[in-house]
This record gives C-alpha cells, structure tokens and sequence, in this order.
C-alpha cells in the first residue's frame, strides 16, 4: 500500500512527502475533530438534561403564580441579597479593618461611602485565589 | 593469586572503556555527560525533575562502560529494536529477556507491551476534573485545534527526510515524531513504542523537555497571535456541574471513542477509568492509590528504562537533532492552532472567549492551563482564566490520545 520509500524514508521525493503528510492531515484531523465534536454533543445535550438554570426556574415560577406576582419581586430581591453582607454589618466590617490598619480606634472613625472597586471580587479574594493558583498548579 | 587479580581488573569499567577504544569510548563519554547535563537541569533547574530524573540517570545506566556479554550489562536495547534478535524477525523474544536480560530489559518490557502508559493514564484520569470542559463544551474544540501541530510536524518530518539525504523518516518514524505536538507524555511513548522503537529515546527526552519548557515556549506565541483587548476579556463564569453529569462523561466518553477509533481506547478507556473512579466517589481508596502510588512507581519505571534506551548508537545520530527541532516545530504549531481557533471563537461569540484559553489546548495538563491565566493576568490582574483554561486542557488530553489513535490505526500494521 505504502512504496518502500515512504516507509523507510530512503530517497523520498519531495512530493510524494508532500502528498503523503497532507492526506494524512486531512484525513487525522478530520477524524480529531469528528470524535470531539461528537463529545461536544453530547455535552451540550448533559445541559438540556441534567442543569436547569435558577434564573429560568425563578421566571417559570413568575409564570405559573399570576396571582402571587405581586409578593415575588420582593423574595426576588431578599434572596439575591442574601449572600451580601448586610451594610450596617459591613460598615461595622470597614471601620473595624481601618481602625485597625490606622492603629486607632473606632470612634474616631466614620464611614460616609464605600463602594466596591472591582464588580465581583475584592483585593483580599484576589490576593488569596492567586496565591492558591499558584501554589497549586 | 595475581592471575584472579588481573582477571579482576579486566572486568572493570575501565578496562571495559579501553578495550572499546578510539570513537566508542568517545562516544560513551559523551553520552555519559548529556546524561549528568540532564540531571543537572533535573535537580537544579528543576525541568520536571519527577520524569527528567529517572530518564537521565536511565541514560547514565545504560551507557557505563561494561564488557559485551558481560552479565552486568543491565539492558539490551538491541534486542528490542535490532531484527535479528528477534523471533521471525518480527516479534521480540520474551523467552531469551527473561532468560538473559538485566534489571532495565525485565523492567523495559513493561514499555515495549504497552502496559505503563495505560497505567500512568489511569493516575491521569484520577487527577483530572472534567467539571470545566462539561460545563463548556465548546471549549473541547481548542483540544482538537491544537492537534494542528501533530499533523504539521508529521508533514515536516517527511519533507526534511526528502530533503536531507542523512535523515531518513519514513511514515511511521513521522508519526511517532508528530505525536510530540501532543505534549504527552505516556502518549508520546505508547505511539513511538510501536511505530518506531529506535527513536523512543530521542522522542521521550524531547516531549518531556518541551513539556518543562512550555511556560518559556508559549508566552511569546500568544501574545504574537492575540490582541491586547482580547487578552484582557473576562469570561462568564462556569455553570455548576452536577455529580451524575461528572460520572456519566467517562462512561460515555469510553463509549464513543471505542465506536470511532478502537486503537485509542487503551489510553482514552484507562483515562476515563481513573477519573470515574475518582468520580464515583465510591471507590475512594483506589483512585488514592492510582493517582499517587501506581502512577509514581510506573512513573520511575517508564522514566529509567525509556532513559535506558538511549545508548551512543541510538541517540548520538543526526536523527535526533532533527528530532529535536521537530520537536519544537510542534509545539509551536499546536499551540498556534489552539490559538488560531481561540481566535475565531472570539470574534464569532463577539468577544466573549478570551483567545488566551487556546493555548491550553495542548494536553500538558496543567502546565499550559496554568500559562494562559498567567499570561491573561498579566493583562487585566483580576481576570482568572485557569478554570476556563482547564477545559481545552483536558480535552487535549483526550484530542491528541484519538490522534495518537489515527496514526496507530494508520500505520501500526504496515
């Protein structure tokens, strides 16, 4: 199937090389592709199947009780609010690590704003997440 | 009393070293000193030292001056490549290994039938999380990209033999110098294992140095191939993944190879092993002792025999040169391809894949993951790509373990 010299790479001509390396590239990385896509698939069917989104689930919640639709918004909100710390609890947070940082006490201290630098995450997660990364890996 | 005196001293390693005399004396020095070179990069650079280690100190084995047919000669690499140590030619002769061998030929079998990757592939399966790559499947499609290399350097190994008269790659040869674009490995050695025997050495030491070197390789092509305000993008996070999902991917996945590509079941189905045993969570105490005791005891013994290999003849040739560099046109290739598909996936999502998680998409797991966060970080400090990273990771370990399959399913019975 293969000439002697595609096999022992004696005297190979140029072209033959040529179109030897492009089938089999061809041919390979159609069939690479073929298994993952095939994988993604079924990945992609694991979602429709096995997650159901909570954001979803709280609109066919809003769809299914018309009539309680006016007390949703308010559980809406209470319960995206839940994982944040209350804020007289964070103001309390602030000026106790500012007290502390300044040496002070925290009655000479008062919080006016605070607002979050970054959307998601504050520079203490950050510091510690990248120090875990590269411990870890 | 005197004549058993000179007996001894005739069978020292320095009288061996002698009677070698002139260029085969030269060249066990020679490879003696690659050998210390690499247990210097092992232990004081720190280039993968749990593989580098045993591979060289492997090499220093194999290559201490000892007399032919002395009984303490630890390995007989010609009876594993040489035809005429062989039963018809063909098949090596187990009985006369078993028989005659050293430590390193008992211990070598356990590559040459393809027993160690597979087992070191189970560790790899128990120490992989597939949350990331279930959670995005798109993100499998950069595992298959960065194959791209594999192939490239399959057509590279074939036009330098057409056009260097003193290398000569045939198709077999090509693949097994290909397969190093993968960044794996077990891989890497289970292909070479069996389509080209006497390269085994040369090809090891290069996959295993390259794999080291990937945080030096990979940076500048990144940055050549992707924007500034693509580097900086911030994926949305990951969806959870539920148990029952993480536990039915590597039966299915077993599954769907096996139909497509029998040849790279061996190593996909032992990956998939480890992880749904790790998964499974009820088998605890074996996927402990797969991911740390099975896999670093076959570690040292894949390491020291693949280093055994490489004696003067096999290594010292212009083959491995070209190896080396193919080597490295591999790497680069396939993480280009990772790259170039990272791209595309970009502008076709409108900016909502950082092009950076490319990359990863070589299977050196989690080397390369580890490279786009650090690279995406320094971009934009509070953006954390290692999780998105890790999808394309681990899919490139399953994308260059079919594509190992291709080229056995191809070119193994020729």
């Amino acid at each position: 199937m293969y000439s002697d010299a595609l096999l022992t790479g004696k005297d190979l001509p140029l072209s033959e090389a040529l179109a030897m390396g492009g089938e089999t590239t061809v041919i390979g990385l159609a069939i690479v592709f073929g298994v993952l896509v095939i994988l993604m698939i079924v990945l992609m069917l694991f979602k429709v199947i096995f997650y159901k989104d909570p954001k979803k689930q709280q609109k066919s919640a809003d769809t299914a009780k018309p009539t309680a639709a006016e007390s949703v918004p308010t559980v809406a909100v209470e319960s995206e609010k839940s994982d944040e710390i209350p804020e007289d609890e964070l103001v309390a947070i602030l000026t106790a690590a500012v007290a502390s940082s300044l040496n002070t006490s925290t009655y000479n201290l008062r919080i006016k704003s605070y607002r979050r630098v970054d959307g998601r995450q504050n520079a203490w997660n950050r510091a510690g997440l990248t120090e875990t990364i590269n411990n870890r890996y | 009393m005197i004549e058993s005196f000179l007996n001894f001293l005739q069978n020292t390693g320095a009288a061996a070293l002698f009677a070698y005399g002139g260029m085969e004396a030269i060249k066990t020095i020679v490879m003696i000193i690659i050998a210390c070179v690499l247990l210097y990069l092992a232990i004081v650079k720190k280039f993968e030292p749990l593989l580098l280690m045993p591979i060289a100190f492997g090499m220093l084995l194999s290559n201490l001056p000892v007399l032919k047919d002395s009984p303490a000669l630890m390995m007989h690499t010609e009876w594993f490549t040489d035809t005429q140590y062989m039963i018809d030619g063909h098949f090596i002769d187990v009985g006369k290994i078993v028989r005659e061998g050293g430590l390193l030929d008992l211990l070598y079998l356990g590559v040459k039938l393809g027993i160690y990757p597979p087992l070191i592939f189970v560790g790899i399966g128990a120490m992989t999380d597939f949350g990331p790559l279930i959670a995005n499947p798109k993100s499998i499609l950069l595992g298959a990209a960065a194959q791209f290399g594999v192939f490239f350097t399959f057509v590279g190994a074939l036009v330098l033999s057409a056009l260097v008269p003193s290398i000569m790659f045939g198709v077999k040869e090509a693949a097994s110098i290909g397969i190093i674009g993968g960044a794996d490995g077990p891989t890497a050695i289970y292909v070479t294992k069996t389509l080209a025997p006497a390269l085994l050495p040369a090809i090891a030491v290069a996959a295993y140095s390259y794999m080291a070197l990937i945080p030096v390789i990979q940076p500048p092509i990144m940055k050549l191939m992707t924007r500034k305000k693509d580097r900086m993008i911030v994926m949305e996070q990951l969806r959870p993944v539920s148990k029952t999902e993480k536990i039915l991917f590597p039966i299915i996945v077993t599954i769907v190879v096996a139909l497509i590509i029998p040849d790279a079941v061996s190593l996909v189905g032992c990956l998939m092993l480890g992880n749904l045993l790790k998964e499974s969570g009820v088998a605890d105490r074996l996927a402990k002792t797969v991911q740390n005791e099975l896999m670093n005891i076959v570690t040292i013994f894949l390491g020291v025999t693949v280093g055994a290999t490489a004696t003067a003849s096999s290594f010292l040739s212009p083959q491995t040169i070209g190896i080396v560099v193919l080597g490295l046109v591999a790497f680069c290739f396939s993480t280009a391809g990772g790259l170039l598909l990272g791209d595309i996936m970009c502008w076709l999502t409108k900016g909502k894949v950082n092009p950076l998680i490319g990359s990863a998409g070589v299977s050196a797991v989690p080397m390369a993951a580890r490279v786009s966060q650090q690279v995406g970080q320094k971009e934009n400090p509070s953006n954390f790509l290692l999780m998105h990273a890790m999808g394309p990771n681990v899919a490139g370990v399953i994308g260059s373990a079919v594509a190992a399959g291709v080229f056995l399913a191809m070119f193994s019975n020729i």
